[in-house]
């Protein structure tokens, strides 16, 4: 059993950003681009991810190896450049396997920064176009569900994306070492720089109040513009300092900015209160003698670098074990599409019975004169409890070896013994994973479960 | 029988807290609280079986430090629910089963002869005052050891995946604040007693733990003062809790030692 999926990109890992940023794609332009790849003759369906790490383009086909050329050659051709300087930076796969990359690649196992949370997001944006453009259908419609479910579930069984490794989410994780939540507290930015800018709102998206300064009041007022918060005049450092729990400091300055006097000064106006300090800035803004005083702690852009580092080699560890479980899920899901060609069969051998069944206890009940209500519910009774004791034993079968493989063999066998594909009731004459029936039920709860 | 039911279910469960303490895992302190709350309830049968076989649980010290290994485990299931506790786990259910375990090593003997409803008050509300400065005590030290690291900058491996500073802090002061006004009723009530006691057969005096008893009392007193008018949080606090727990617990340890010389 095997799947008509495939798909022809370029990541990080085979092409450089020069070669990247020709291909990849503008949100404006995205369904454009989309239906331009859907208009591409002999594929059936499409979706295209497009993130600053990679351009995919998935696609359903009934023959692979044509597929993968026409996507090559039409990427090569965004790309403007010959196909054979294309060759090396792209990669393919077929069936299986391109399934197989789907799952990792959702799973965020083949990202730059290993277990980071946006690419699933990016995927779910891909299929959610997809379905919109109407460039989706039945085979996109289980198979990226299924990514999204392998995603959730690695992110769930593994620790992979547990600990942070970005600068402002472990300046936030060391920050809720301290303090807990953010509810109520006071972060104060000295300095105006980019990366202040990041952290404010990582610590602002978890309920913290922001106030900003900076040297040059124009700077603080216009960091304080753009995310929306208060700003204090830098002259009164000590005050700002005072009504701070978290302090970010950030600036350009050659000497540090927070002396161990100041933050003392600081310290004694808040009482000894909790106060966390972290410095991000080269060279350093915070004296490291401030830790002396009695409820300052302090992480410098070292301390944050090491832990990025130690959370990095964690992500790796944990890697191996995210691996298989996308392994398992790729047999799950493969084994799943063949149980599920049986249900059709099954429902139509049993309408095919049942329908055989009471076809003649109505021509014998109406042939028979002067039969009573109940003479007549009786023949009907026993025509439909015959047909049910025939249906067991094969119903049983199918479900128990549907999934094995000889269950292909077996469905169709099932079907040119009852006649059951003439009457267009399966989905056996499909190919591997074209819908079955009760595909769309799944398809759509996973699809809320995925904006959810 | 019920004991031994009790005091395997207390090791699995400190046992469990320090591996996590070790090796942290997440959620994985359900193990460890449901082992202790498994012992927690054995205990509380085991408390009923013994009523009926009228060893109540303030009839001797050894009931009483039973009693109070029980508090400490229910006072930090209680907390756990809330809070992520698991580090304090680790010193919590140790706790209980030493109270247990030297509860029980001790046999049986007949409590103080004119017990009455004024010495089964003072016991009762001490036994609460010392379980609660205990994990008040907990608290402290997992805030020491914790800002230290802290300090230290050793941010990668926080003790027990690390209860936040703030949260340590808070919730001893909540234990302090909790089990001060029940251990001043016990104070008084203790002095009344001991006062008709020495009425009655005219021969008690004072003796070192009471003056011990009263020392604690002031040193959660001036803690909790300081707390409030002082701003006094974090390490100092920490420290005084450590040695009003002290003075509390050796209090407890005389009185046992007394019993069971006797």
């Amino acid at each position: 059993m095997s799947v008509d999926l495939h798909l022809v990109g370029v990541s990080h890992k085979t092409a450089p950003v020069a070669v990247r940023e020709k291909l990849v794609i503008v949100p404006e332009l995205a369904d454009e681009a989309l239906r331009r790849v859907g208009a591409l003759s002999g594929l059936r369906e499409v979706a295209v991810v497009s993130t600053c790490n990679r351009v995919e383009i998935y696609a359903v086909a009934s023959d692979g190896a044509a597929a993968l050329r026409l996507l090559s050659d039409h990427l090569a051709q965004r790309a403007q450049m010959a196909p054979a300087d294309m060759a090396p930076h792209l990669y393919s796969r077929r069936a299986r396997e391109a399934l197989h990359h789907l799952f990792r690649v959702t799973a965020s196992l083949d990202s730059l920064v290993l277990g980071e949370p946006q690419i699933l997001g990016q995927v779910k944006d891909a299929y959610d176009l997809a379905v919109r453009c109407g460039t989706a259908g039945a085979v996109l419609g289980i198979c990226f569900p299924g990514a999204f479910r392998v995603a959730r579930r690695v992110r769930r069984d593994t620790a992979i994306a547990r600990s942070p490794v970005s600068v402002s989410s472990v300046a936030v994780d060391l920050a809720r070492q301290v303090f807990g939540g953010f509810e109520g507290r006071n972060v104060l930015l000295v300095g105006a720089g980019k990366m202040s800018d990041l952290a404010a709102r990582a610590f602002r998206s978890h309920g913290a109040s922001l106030t900003v300064t900076n040297r040059t009041l124009e700077r603080a007022k216009e960091l304080a513009a753009r995310i929306g918060c208060l700003h204090h005049p830098f002259e009164d450092l000590a005050g700002a300092i005072a009504r701070a729990d978290i302090v970010l400091a950030s600036t350009g300055a050659r000497v540090p900015v927070l002396t161990r006097e100041l933050v003392a000064q600081a310290q004694r106006a808040r009482r000894g209160r909790r106060l966390f300090l972290i410095d991000i800035a080269v060279p350093r803004d915070v004296e490291p003698r401030c830790t002396d005083l009695e409820g300052v702690y302090l992480a410098d852009i070292d301390d944050l670098q090491k832990v990025i580092a130690d959370n990095r080699d964690g992500r790796r560890g944990e890697a191996d074990r995210a691996e298989a479980i996308v392994e398992e899920e790729v047999v799950r899901f493969l084994d799943g599409q063949r149980g599920r060609k049986v249900g059709p069969t099954i429902a139509a051998l049993r309408a095919r019975f049942l329908g055989t069944a009471e076809g003649v206890a109505e021509k014998w009940s109406s042939s028979t004169p002067g039969l009573s209500e109940r003479q007549r519910r009786a023949y009907f009774e026993m025509a439909t409890e015959i047909a049910k004791k025939l249906l067991h034993d094969p119903s049983v079968a199918l479900k128990a070896r549907g999934a094995a493989a000889e269950g292909p063999a077996l469905v169709q066998a099932v079907e040119t013994l009852f006649g059951l594909a003439e009457a267009g009731a399966t989905g056996a004459q499909l190919s591997a994973v074209e819908p079955a029936a009760d595909e769309g039920d799944d398809g759509g709860r996973d699809k809320k479960a995925a904006e959810g | 029988m019920l004991t031994a039911l009790e005091i395997v279910a207390y090791t699995a469960a400190s046992l469990f807290y320090l591996s996590y303490l070790i090796a942290p895992r997440r959620g994985g302190d359900r193990v460890g609280r449901a082992a202790l709350g498994i012992g927690a309830a054995f205990q509380l049968v085991d408390v009923g079986v013994r009523c009926v076989h009228s060893q109540h649980p303030l009839s001797s010290v050894a009931e009483v430090m039973a009693l109070v290994g029980w508090m400490i485990a229910v006072g930090f299931l209680i907390a756990s629910v809330r809070y992520r506790l698991a580090a304090a786990g680790a010193f919590a259910a140790p706790a209980a089963l030493v109270m247990l375990v030297l509860a029980r090593v001790v046999p049986a003997a007949p409590g103080a002869p004119a017990m009455g409803m004024l010495g089964r008050a003072h016991i009762l509300l001490a036994t609460v005052g010392v379980a609660v400065f205990t994990l008040a005590a907990i608290l402290a030290v997992l805030y020491l050891v914790e800002e230290r690291q802290m300090k230290r900058k050793q941010f990668g491996r926080m003790l027990g995946g690390g209860t936040p500073l703030d949260t340590l802090d808070r919730l001893a002061s909540r234990c302090v604040s909790l089990g001060f006004p029940v251990f001043t009723v016990a104070i008084v009530t203790g002095a009344v007693w001991i006062a008709r006691l020495g009425f009655v057969t005219g021969m008690q005096s004072l003796r070192f733990e009471h003056l011990l008893a009263v020392v604690t009392w002031v040193a959660f007193g001036v803690l909790l003062v300081a707390r409030v008018g002082a701003g006094w949080q974090g390490r100092r606090a920490a420290w005084l809790t450590l040695g009003g727990f002290g003075g509390a617990f050796l209090v407890l340890v005389v009185y046992f030692v007394r019993h069971a010389a006797s």
